[in-house]
């Protein structure tokens, strides 16, 4: 299969004044900043008509490193300040960027309500199981019996399915895809962001220098190799005893319904409150 | 061309007691084809006539490649007594094949001697010779053409199976084309052979599936006549467009993470005494991007340029 992208230059689409960005050698966050990049570029989507909000973490980093309107928010917070963003200016691609504990634990609930809500939004969540810039902390994905420096004999939690949770509170449009698959990612993301209500979508990244080296899960394209692996679409199964990642795990479109957009809703009620005003 | 085994092509009665043919040497037929084209149909009509015509008939297939587009075969032998239900190789009598390079993949079966060789002309172009491709390329599909294929067999014939069926208004009907083509090979009434293509299509399509069948018929009539009608619609040659993959690897952007090294497909990528990745074997590259897409820091941008721009540009 041969993709050609002859007119999709990435550092169209960088502040070229930021790079080379902060993040780890091997680290998949890059690789799915540039599948969203990519996707924005294939849908021709103007930057001065783009909102990239993020949060706290290495994945909410990634704002800064976007030539777009940026908003590097608070911990946790960033699908509230992109609710709002998206309510005051219906006109804009709002596109939050979150990492796992940024949006399952610290926001959680802004996450839950975010997807009941079903505002148009596509929220990417890159899920590397770790809180990577703090320190390696255990996080609300970390698969059971890993090693973090919160976890020092392995973790005995049991992990968060996001994409179970973002369908059952009600997401629009629900997806998963790993780093390691880059033009599927991309046309996933792409549906993503044409989908016209909320758009969840978890990309499984590899943390290499402290998830990987904590784990010992190899270097760099051992653990990218392993993806293919480990992360079967769901009709194969998982064969592996040792998984990186929990169970096996459904990728592509996981669920997409046409709920009633938010957005549109809220405008009608406002615009009705406005005319009876105007009546009084 | 001419086949001196091959019956006439008369149409006969339909008898409503055959009486047995001899043939003490069971007649083999291998149709062949890729799943969804109706090789198993074909077969099924070709065992039934046999066995209400008093043969012996063994058939044995591959099935269930339909959804997968696969390949599929089915093996169907008749005489007065059969006992190995497969066709072993270079002991087809006549082998049928719905798609150009599974007839290709099945020559081998094909009595060397004696055997005819009836051929769609249809590509159906495999998933897997598409792969690693320069953009442009041809695909890794048989290049044989229907002469040099020629020379191979004793008897053989490229018909347009699939064209022909479309005209009638359904290409589904091509496989039963090929049966007509078939049936010219073997001695049975063409009334027997419609009665039994009639049990086996739905319905509906009888008229059409009939036509086709005819047309299959009269289309080895004229090509087996004297005059040099071949029938081989010329196989077009894919275009080559020569691409040269150059890389552009931004150095200072480079944070060693080897994941370029590793994951190129062809292994044309290292990291060199400064542990920054360069293009070790440019002769290998493909331009297949994974590199690029895989580049965590945006260190690597492919350029694909035309060799003939390329080279000019080498000579400013």
């Amino acid at each position: 299969m041969f993709t050609d992208a002859p007119n999709f230059d990435v550092r169209d689409y960088l502040r070229l004044e930021m790079m080379p960005h902060f993040l780890c050698p091997g680290c998949g966050h890059g690789i799915a900043l540039r599948a969203l990049l990519w996707a924005l570029h294939d849908l021709a989507i103007d930057k001065d008509k783009l909102a990239i909000v993020s949060g706290i973490g290495c994945a909410g980093r990634l704002s800064a490193y976007i030539d777009a309107n940026t908003f590097h928010t608070t911990h946790g917070r960033p699908l509230a300040f992109a609710t709002g963003l998206a309510l005051a200016r219906p006109d804009l691609h709002v596109v939050v960027i979150s990492g796992d504990g940024d949006c399952l634990a610290i926001g959680g609930n802004h996450l839950i309500h975010a997807c009941r809500r079903n505002l148009k939004l596509t929220c990417l969540m890159l899920n590397n199981e770790i809180y990577g810039m703090t320190g390696g902390q255990v996080s609300p994905t970390t698969a059971e019996t890993r090693l973090t420096t919160t976890t020092p004999l392995g973790n005995n939690e049991p992990s968060f399915d996001a994409c179970a949770l973002a369908s059952a509170a009600g997401a629009g449009f629900v997806g998963r895809e790993v780093t390691r698959h880059v033009p599927k990612l991309k046309e996933l993301m792409k549906a993503g962001l044409e989908h016209p209500g909320f758009a969840f979508i978890e990309v499984l990244t590899d943390c290499t220098e402290v998830y990987g080296r904590k784990n010992e899960l190899g270097s760099s394209p051992e653990m990218i190799m392993r993806q293919k692996s480990d992360m079967r679409p769901s009709a194969y199964r998982n064969t592996v005893d040792t998984p990186f990642h929990p169970t096996s795990l459904p990728t592509g479109i996981l669920m997409q319904n046409d709920r009633p957009e938010y957005g549109a809703a809220y405008r009608r009620a406002a615009a009705l409150a406005a005319a009876k005003g105007a009546k009084k | 061309m001419s086949g001196s085994k091959l019956a006439s092509v008369e149409a006969g009665e339909a008898s409503a007691a055959p009486a047995p043919i001899a043939r003490k040497t069971p007649f083999n037929v291998l149709i062949v084809g890729v799943g969804g084209q109706g090789v198993i149909m074909v077969s099924k009509v070709l065992a039934a006539l046999a066995q209400w015509r008093g043969f012996e008939v063994k058939q044995s297939e591959v099935h269930g490649m339909a959804k997968r587009g696969g390949s599929v075969f089915s093996h169907v032998r008749f005489g007065e007594r059969v006992w190995s239900p497969t066709i072993a190789k270079g002991e087809a009598d006549v082998l049928i094949a719905l798609e150009w390079a599974e007839g290709l993949r099945w020559l081998p079966y094909l009595k060397p001697a004696t055997g005819i060789f009836i051929c769609d002309t249809k590509r159906i172009v495999p998933p897997f010779a598409c792969l690693n491709r320069k953009p442009g390329a041809p695909m890794r599909y048989s290049r044989e053409t229907a002469e040099q294929v020629a020379n191979y067999v004793a008897e053989g014939y490229a018909i347009d199976a699939t064209t022909m069926a479309e005209e009638l208004g359904n290409e589904r009907a091509a496989n039963v084309v090929l049966l007509g083509a078939l049936s010219t090979a073997l001695d049975f009434p063409i009334a027997d052979w419609e009665s039994t293509v009639s049990e086996f299509v739905p319905k509906k399509t009888i008229a059409v599936n009939l036509e086709a069948f005819r047309l299959g018929r009269t289309w080895i009539a004229e090509a087996r006549s004297p005059a040099p009608a071949t029938g081989t619609p010329p196989l077009l040659p894919l275009a080559e467009v020569p691409f040269t993959p150059r890389l552009e690897i931004n150095a200072a952007w480079c944070k060693s993470c080897d994941i370029c090294v590793k994951m190129c497909p062809e292994r044309c990528l290292r990291l060199n005494d400064d542990r920054i990745a360069e293009l070790a074997n440019p002769e290998k590259c493909t331009g297949c991007r994974l590199c690029e897409w895989l580049c965590p820091d945006f260190a690597i941008r492919v350029h694909l340029e035309a060799q003939g721009k390329a080279a000019e540009e080498a000579a400013r």
